[in-house]
């Protein structure tokens, strides 16, 4: 099922200023979409709206082309998991499976055949039985993924469903969860605030921040090209290195040529209406090389290197004591207190517009 | 031999082995409140022994003399309307735990899921009202019943009492019942909603069974209310036929006409008895935990 927002607004009973406004967004049918944002930015709220269990104040919201905004949640024909997957506690895994099915007064047969479908493709068969209190944490999570693929829905709504988990189950439900919807293709939407989730699960994500969306895309178009500061920043691990400067004759200066970048020839024509005004500058940390033929470099200190196996993480300083994270194979060797050189492409730099945070090079 | 084996145990406590002046405390704490579990029990081992004893006349009279006998449970039973007390007891305190239990999982409810105006201010004011004591109202009480035995003359001054005891019971359970609620996620609530229930079958389907331990306390507190209270039945029932257990057997001890002491010893031993089976057909409910596992990993 496709789902339209437009133009949508949440504002809450007893606030002051809307929690959410003017959210614009299409999820295509079949499509993997994770709402990803900080906490408290609105990306729960959203969802709730979608589920139908917060009220859209302002705005349309359509399924199918078809306006929901008041239909109640369990006409949607949508199903939710919950961060903390929410199981009826009085009653057994097959029963919390069955109960949505039996509410809409189904008939046993073809409760008892969905429920055992759904616990085959989940492999939880073993413990249909026992109660949720039973349970370890991550079959309770494949209980709540079970009640909500019984209903067969045309959307899934999950709300961080992973983040009770342990890393290594976290790292293992990723992949399942990425299969299940592969098996069932069903349009999904996940609101998580785990970039890697993101990334790793996504064919779409939506970054939210502030109560709007930031960026829409592919994730390796949110790595490649963030929009704005906000995404260069939240996006990636380490944090992108920034630079607050200025241009000046048609060069990147920050900080009075500690770092200055000689722009390539289509960049400049693009920098040109920025002469004189203040650009920011985002490397991520693994496009800096050592010993380069590029004519774009920076001397840096390093300070601490943190070892990870495949690769150091280098804290450097440069000559201003701005500091700067440099990520290097792990096999290179580097001395803390020296100093070193390196170079980047000028493919790999991104330029911003500080006041508004917006992308000149698109 | 046994001692030297005491020596060599182990010291498996995890708190510092005490020393002499912490003996002699830990010594003064065990006789404070032996001394104190002495004072509870001695009137309680007089009442079941008087109860039994054929040696008792009318009045209670602390001697050695002691022999077997139903005599004073025979005389409740045959010359007294125990029976009949027992009977109006029970009906009240049925009546009222079930009224109890019925508003008080709506108002619970209520108060910890929904917001509404004035929602604040009539929970303080249900706090407030707890402060005045039940009795203060016996005028009003009079009226009222008045009132509506007029419009519905079926309504007895034990329905009354059933109102009064409710009315009481309603305030502060709502505000234990809330709390219960409180502490049940609401994740569980949505999850039921999106599964297709209505804010009703919320409530009946998921919230009432998790919150049943709760719910088995309030009803048993409210079932034995009426048991305990003997001043308003005295005040407000006016034939013996109506009186309740407390009241009831209070004429026992009261009246110079029909004293019998023993006999009032009796009949309060047996009206542990309904509450003894009302708690022993609970105690399956009073599980608590059992919203482990719903929420949480």
């Amino acid at each position: 099922m496709k789902v339209e927002l437009k133009n949508i607004g949440k504002k809450y009973e007893n606030r002051e200023n809307f929690t959410l406004r003017g959210i614009d967004l299409t999820i295509e049918e079949k499509d993997f979409c994770v709402i990803l944002g900080p906490s408290g930015c609105g990306k729960t709220t959203l969802l709730r709206m979608i589920a139908g269990l917060n009220s859209v104040t302002e705005g349309d919201l359509l399924f199918d082309g078809r306006r929901v905004n008041k239909v109640a949640a369990k006409d949607r024909d949508i199903a939710m998991v919950f961060q903390s997957y929410a199981l009826y506690p009085h009653m057994t895994v097959y029963d919390n499976m069955a109960f949505s099915l039996s509410m809409r007064k189904e008939r046993k047969k073809i409760i008892n055949e969905r429920v055992m479908e759904a616990a085959e493709l989940l492999q939880i068969t073993e413990y249909l039985h026992s109660k949720p209190s039973d349970i370890s944490g991550g079959q309770r999570q494949r209980v709540a993924l079970g009640r909500a693929i019984v209903r067969n829905p045309s959307v899934f709504l999950m709300d961080e469903p992973l983040s009770n988990l342990d890393a290594k189950l976290r790292e293992h439900m990723r992949v399942e969860l990425v299969r299940l919807h592969k098996k069932l293709g069903t349009t999904t939407i996940y609101v998580t605030h785990d970039q890697v989730e993101a990334m790793t699960m996504a064919n779409r994500i939506v970054l939210m921040n502030d109560g709007k969306i930031q960026q829409t895309g592919a994730p390796d178009e949110f790595y490649e090209k963030p929009g704005n500061i906000f995404v260069a920043k939240f996006i990636g691990s380490p944090t992108m290195n920034m630079f607050d400067g200025c241009i000046t004759d048609g060069n990147f200066v920050f900080d009075d040529g500690v770092v200055r970048i000689v722009p390539s020839e289509p960049l400049k024509k693009l920098l040109d209406p920025y002469e004189g005004k203040n650009v920011s500058v985002g490397i991520r940390a693994e496009r800096f090389e050592k010993d380069s033929i590029h004519r774009n470099n920076i001397k840096c200190t390093i300070d601490v290197i943190e070892m990870l196996g495949k690769e150091k993480l280098l804290y450097c300083r440069l000559s201003n004591d701005k500091e700067i994270v440099i990520s290097a194979p792990g096999y290179n060797r580097y001395e803390e207190g020296m100093e070193y050189t390196f170079g980047f492409d000028d493919s790999v730099v991104h330029y911003f517009n500080t006041e508004t945070g917006e992308r000149i090079n698109k | 031999m046994k001692k030297q084996k005491h020596k060599n145990a182990l010291y498996l406590s995890d708190r510092q082995p005490l020393a002499f002046a912490g003996k002699i405390g830990v010594l003064m704490m065990y006789i404070i409140l032996a001394s104190w579990a002495a004072a509870i029990i001695w009137p309680l081992y007089q009442m079941i022994v008087s109860a039994f004893n054929g040696r008792q006349g009318s009045y209670l009279i602390l001697n050695r003399e002691f022999e077997f006998s139903w005599e004073h449970f025979e005389y409740l039973f045959e010359e007294t309307l125990y029976l009949t007390w027992v009977k109006n007891t029970i009906f009240i305190a049925v009546t009222t735990a079930i009224v109890i239990l019925l508003i008080v999982s709506f108002t619970g409810y209520a108060y910890s899921r929904y917001r509404f105006k004035g929602r604040r201010a009539s929970l303080m004011a249900i706090l407030l009202i707890q402060t005045i004591p039940t009795f203060a109202g016996i005028a009003a009480y009079y009226a009222m019943h008045t009132i509506i035995s007029n419009i519905i003359p079926a309504f007895s001054r034990q329905m009354m009492l059933v109102l009064i005891y409710a009315g009481g019971g309603i305030a502060s359970n709502t505000f234990i019942l809330k709390g219960y609620i409180d502490s049940i996620s609401t994740e569980l609530d949505d999850a039921g909603r999106m599964d297709g229930c209505s804010s009703m079958k919320v409530y009946r389907l998921i919230i009432m069974p998790i919150a049943r331990p709760m719910l088995a306390v309030i009803g048993l507190w409210s079932f034995i209310g009426p048991f305990m209270d003997y001043l308003l039945p005295r005040v407000l029932l006016t034939s013996p036929q109506t009186y309740t257990l407390a009241a009831g057997l209070f004429t026992l001890i009261n009246d110079i006409r029909n004293t019998n002491q023993p006999a009032f010893a009796a009949g309060g031993l047996l009206t542990a008895v309904p509450i003894v089976i009302m708690f022993i057909l609970l105690q399956n409910q009073l599980v608590s935990g059992l919203a482990k596992g719903s929420v949480k990993g």
